[in-house]
């Protein structure tokens, strides 16, 4: 079933008097329960794509429609609850909260998403969560002291603690080595499969393709094929 | 979850350095408040135990204590229409004790009255701090301009002028020893004032007081660098948010990409600004407050519960102005450029 829609987007930006489109109408349909990855050569538009989908800047033109509401006419407080309720973020780096323990970081996610589960609730929740991300043994480690392996995975432990429906992931292996990459690719595509996700992928690291349901590839700003 | 407080025991040392800044501008600021206040008292706490009213002093004295003289017949009058008002004169002079040692004073003699202490001829009413110097009550002291001798009759607290003790004299006794018939000064007590009188200046005790020589003078440089020392620690807490602002922008992006409201952050800074203040505050409020009962007598001190909380609520808006105004660029984080760039 389709939860999210992207319809017609574009996106330019102005540089002085150069004008240059990154994105030329793209439409792209993400599917609950898969993990869509997002390839291209460098400058294809495929990270700017990724960002409008999430809300995170917005489409020159165009709809991004999720679970049918247009999130391009939304006002930047309204796109803020979104974003921090239904959608759940891995970036190339883990970005993880220094000051924060791991089970902090978890339940801050939890404060932003104005999760209503008491706190005890709230504690075995993040047990659990960090149980299947192979973490909860560290869930009093801070930052500073956990593997990139280990940060990525409390990355992902915190972009679904909240129970998003959509999981956006940019470069999620970009930093990792090719042992810890599968090990983290493994778990998105678990999680995708058993939290019934949306996940769109970033990646230009062709061997992470495989755990892929779909491929989209971008090239110059349009969707080559999928 | 009170993240501002968690980063503040994460990072101990960089706001151990915030506070121990506070802590020290401010203790400074307190320290020479009291100096402040308590040279004040020293200069004119004659004047300033005084309840509020007007003073009258000769218009060509050209606002000078000393060459003030207030017409006999004038005097009559204002008394006579006024009953609570006092004249009152004050010169600058000595006494001796009976080893002959020479103590500098602040003669005061006045009309009947119950602000100033009345004494019989032959008699003289001192500053506490003279009982310090060793004088007791019925000791005799002599001047050479004065035939007699002063009997002590008791002494008072808080009575002090243009940094000497105060004696209060019999006006007989005064006029003796200066060989003049007339009063300097005319006090009327009250809030409003009498409005003027033909040959005299009129004085709020405020003005009153910028009239006594080095009164203004040490006031207003004292003065002066108190409050230059609070902008000095509003312009520090700005300075020291905004660099830990610029260190903490990759963070405060990835914060608001996942959510966090920009204004939840604001309150994060805005509480870490009050811990460190409070706790600052405390420590430099206990400190001067322990100074202040210790302080050698001879060194002019006083700080007030009033002042300290005064300079304190001061300190509060300076820190949450030059907080908030370094918090600005907050508002500006862009989460795309936090993803975009490295690790926080």
């Amino acid at each position: 079933m389709t939860r999210f829609t992207l319809d017609k987007v574009r996106k330019t930006f102005i540089n002085g008097e150069v004008k240059e489109e990154i994105l030329k109408g793209i439409n792209l349909s993400l599917r609950e329960g898969e993990l869509t990855a997002l390839v291209g050569a460098s400058g294809s538009g495929k990270s700017t794509l990724l960002t409008i989908a999430a809300g995170l800047q917005p489409a020159s033109a165009g709809q991004v429609l999720f679970e049918g509401e247009n999130l391009t006419t939304m006002n930047g407080e309204q796109v803020r609850k979104i974003r921090s309720s239904k959608f759940g973020f891995v970036f190339q780096f883990a970005h993880l909260v220094p000051f924060l323990t791991v089970e902090e970081q978890l339940l801050l996610m939890l404060e932003v998403s104005e999760s209503k589960t008491k706190k005890t609730e709230q504690k075995k929740e993040i047990d659990k969560i960090l149980t299947l991300v192979g973490m909860n043994h560290r869930k009093n480690a801070y930052p500073a002291t956990l593997s990139g392996g280990e940060k990525q995975r409390v990355a992902i432990a915190r972009a679904i603690i909240h129970k998003p429906k959509v999981l956006f992931a940019d470069e999620p292996t970009a930093s990792l080595d090719s042992t810890k990459s599968k090990d983290v690719m493994t778990l998105l595509r678990d999680l995708t499969k058993s939290l019934n996700l949306t996940t769109l992928m970033v990646t230009h690291d062709e061997e992470m393709l495989f755990y892929a349901d779909r491929i989209i590839k971008l090239s110059d700003g349009m969707v080559l094929g999928s | 979850m009170n993240m501002a407080w968690k980063e503040m025991k994460k990072n101990k040392l960089r706001f151990l350095i915030l506070g121990s800044i506070v802590f020290l501008v401010s203790l400074l600021t307190f320290i020479i408040s009291g100096l402040a206040n308590g040279l004040s008292q020293d200069n004119a706490a004659l004047i300033k135990g005084l309840p509020e009213g007007h003073f009258y002093m000769s218009k060509d004295a050209d606002q000078t204590i000393n060459l003030s003289r207030i017409d006999r017949d004038v005097q009559g009058n204002m008394l006579k229409k006024h009953k609570e008002a006092v004249a009152f004169s004050i010169q600058m002079g000595f006494l001796n004790d009976e080893d002959e040692k020479q103590q500098s004073v602040a003669f005061v003699t006045s009309t009947e009255s119950s602000v100033f202490e009345m004494v019989q001829k032959g008699e003289v009413v001192l500053d506490l701090s003279m009982k310090e110097k060793g004088i007791q009550v019925g000791d005799s002291l002599t001047n050479h301009q004065y035939s007699g001798k002063f009997i002590v009759k008791g002494f008072v607290d808080q009575k002090k002028f243009s940094h000497a003790p105060v004696a209060f004299i019999h006006s007989e006794d005064y006029q003796e020893m200066y060989r003049v018939k007339e009063m300097q000064l005319i006090f009327v007590p009250g809030k409003d004032s009498i409005g003027a009188v033909t040959g005299l200046d009129v004085f709020t005790k405020k003005q009153f007081l910028n009239t006594i020589s080095s009164y203004k003078a040490e006031q207003t440089s004292l003065n002066m660098i108190v409050w230059f020392l609070v902008v000095i620690s509003g312009m520090l807490f700005g300075i020291f948010f905004y660099m830990m602002n610029v260190q903490k922008m990759g963070l405060y992006g990835i914060l608001k990409a996942i959510g966090v409201k920009t204004r939840t952050l604001f309150h994060m800074m805005w509480t870490q600004m009050i811990i460190i203040t409070v706790m600052a505050l405390m420590i430099s409020i206990s400190l001067s407050q322990v100074f202040n009962r210790l302080a050698p007598k001879d060194m002019p001190f006083s700080l007030t519960i009033e002042t300290t909380a005064q300079l304190s609520s001061v300190y509060f808006i300076i820190g949450f102005i030059g907080a908030t105004i370094s918090g600005l660029q907050i508002k500006k984080v862009q989460p795309l450029q936090a993803i975009q760039q490295g690790e926080v």
